[in-house]
């Protein structure tokens, strides 16, 4: 292996090292508290269009069960999410990595 | 006059033999009349002697007169199919069970005969261009009022939910950092699409309802109709629905001068405790009292009803689109 492979090589480390590093430290947190926050207003979302499911009556859920052909992921996700969640400090404690 | 025209009023003081009269004035005018019967206990069928259904069907023996009557049970099932037939091409079969019970149990909500009935009222009013005059017959009071506060209330939901799922979408796609493909995208999603569609239908039964729209509430001279007449009124101001006029039925007729047993006795007190409160409705409505009609001793139908007809001091001009 001649010098300017090792060198070709070492760099590729460093470079992958370094993606990596800026990928959990920096990049991976950003995306995943957007996400995090974008699961909220969702959630929030499909609260006020199924309060029902909680014994709220609401007088919309006659519409709104149109949207339910299109949200069957989504519903059984935050049906079992909502019945999960303990506290909001739970919820927004998964955000942080130690 | 308007286009759409509403006849309400508490139960039982004859609701739709004014508002079939008024039907029947509208086509002996020449305009293309369809009388829409919204109470879920119809009795448009009676006062014509043939069965109506939920599509419009000529009356026979009259010309230009159509009926209908609205069936929420019929229409909440409908919905119920739709929505199953749209889960089948959407959802695998195993995910279909839980969704499901969700989707019974939004059409079993105390709202969801009130938003069928809505629902079909407002497509009723969409797929009306045939017509020239469209007569409502519409349910007690109560459940009118509610139903026709719908569209500003439901829009106001809707816009809180196209909001929200808006917010939550560019969220996701702030989200997909360097190339990523975002979790869901706001083009061609679904979702936000069903909830315009369902905005847009809402704002124009506001619209219709404010603008193309007269509204008649029809008492009888007792003080519970009139006390009734008058928070309906309030209420309809309320939502800025303008009252046209009132139709006062179910007077009692005047014995003849020369009569002097207990009945005509009878009749001459009653005659006279219901001219002080129809004299007390034309002071105390700004609204104009657009006919007083005599209670007769058979149902009022057939002949009767034409009778009737003539006695309605309510405009039928606009010139019929048929004609010109």
């Amino acid at each position: 292996m001649s010098l300017a492979d090792k060198i070709e090589t070492y760099r590729r480390h460093v470079s992958e090292w370094l993606r990596g590093l800026y990928h959990g430290m920096i990049s991976h947190p950003a995306y995943e508290l957007i996400e995090k926050e974008a699961e909220d207003v969702e959630d929030e979302f499909m609260l006020a269009c199924f309060p029902d499911v909680f014994g709220v009556p609401s007088p919309i859920s006659y519409y709104t069960a149109e949207l339910l052909p299109y949200l069957t992921d989504e519903f059984e996700a935050w049906e079992r999410r909502m019945w999960d969640r303990e506290s909001l400090i739970e919820r927004k404690g998964q955000q942080y990595h130690f | 006059m308007k286009k759409f025209v509403f006849f309400g009023g508490k139960g039982g003081v004859g609701k739709t033999t004014v508002s079939s009269a008024y039907g029947l004035k509208s086509a002996n005018a020449g305009l293309k009349t369809l009388v829409v019967s919204t109470d879920p206990a119809h009795s448009t069928s009676d006062v014509f002697d043939q069965q109506f259904g939920d599509e419009p069907a000529p009356v026979d023996g009259h010309d230009n007169l159509w009926a209908m009557e609205i069936d929420p049970e019929q229409e909440v099932e409908n919905h119920l199919m739709e929505i199953k037939r749209a889960m089948g091409d959407q959802v695998s079969p195993g995910m279909v069970n839980a969704i499901d019970r969700q989707i019974e149990m939004s059409h079993q909500t105390p709202g969801a005969h009130e938003s069928a009935l809505f629902d079909r009222f407002v497509d009723v009013m969409q797929n009306s261009e045939e017509y020239d005059r469209v007569v409502f017959d519409t349910s007690p009071t109560g459940g009118t009022l509610r139903l026709l506060s719908l569209p500003e209330f439901l829009e106001g939901w809707i816009e809180r939910l196209l909001h929200k799922r808006k917010r939550s979408i560019d969220l996701y796609e702030k989200a997909a950092i360097g190339g990523r493909e975002p979790r869901r995208m706001a083009e061609g999603d679904p979702i936000i699409a069903r909830l315009q569609e369902r905005k847009e239908m809402f704002e124009f039964a506001g619209e219709v309802l404010r603008t193309e729209s007269a509204y008649f509430l029809v008492l009888n001279p007792d003080e519970l109709s009139i006390r009734e007449t008058s928070r309906a009124v309030e209420e309809l101001t309320e939502y800025d629905l303008a009252v046209s006029g009132l139709v006062i039925n179910k007077v009692t007729p005047e014995p003849d001068a020369d009569e002097s047993g207990r009945g005509a006795k009878y009749l001459r007190d009653r005659c006279r405790t219901e001219r002080e409160r129809i004299e007390h409705i034309r002071d105390a409505f700004e609204e104009p009292v657009v006919a007083v009609i005599e209670s007769r001793v058979e149902e009022v139908k057939g002949s009767l009803l034409a009778d009737v007809a003539k006695g309605l001091d309510v405009a039928v001009e606009t010139t019929p689109k048929s004609a010109g």
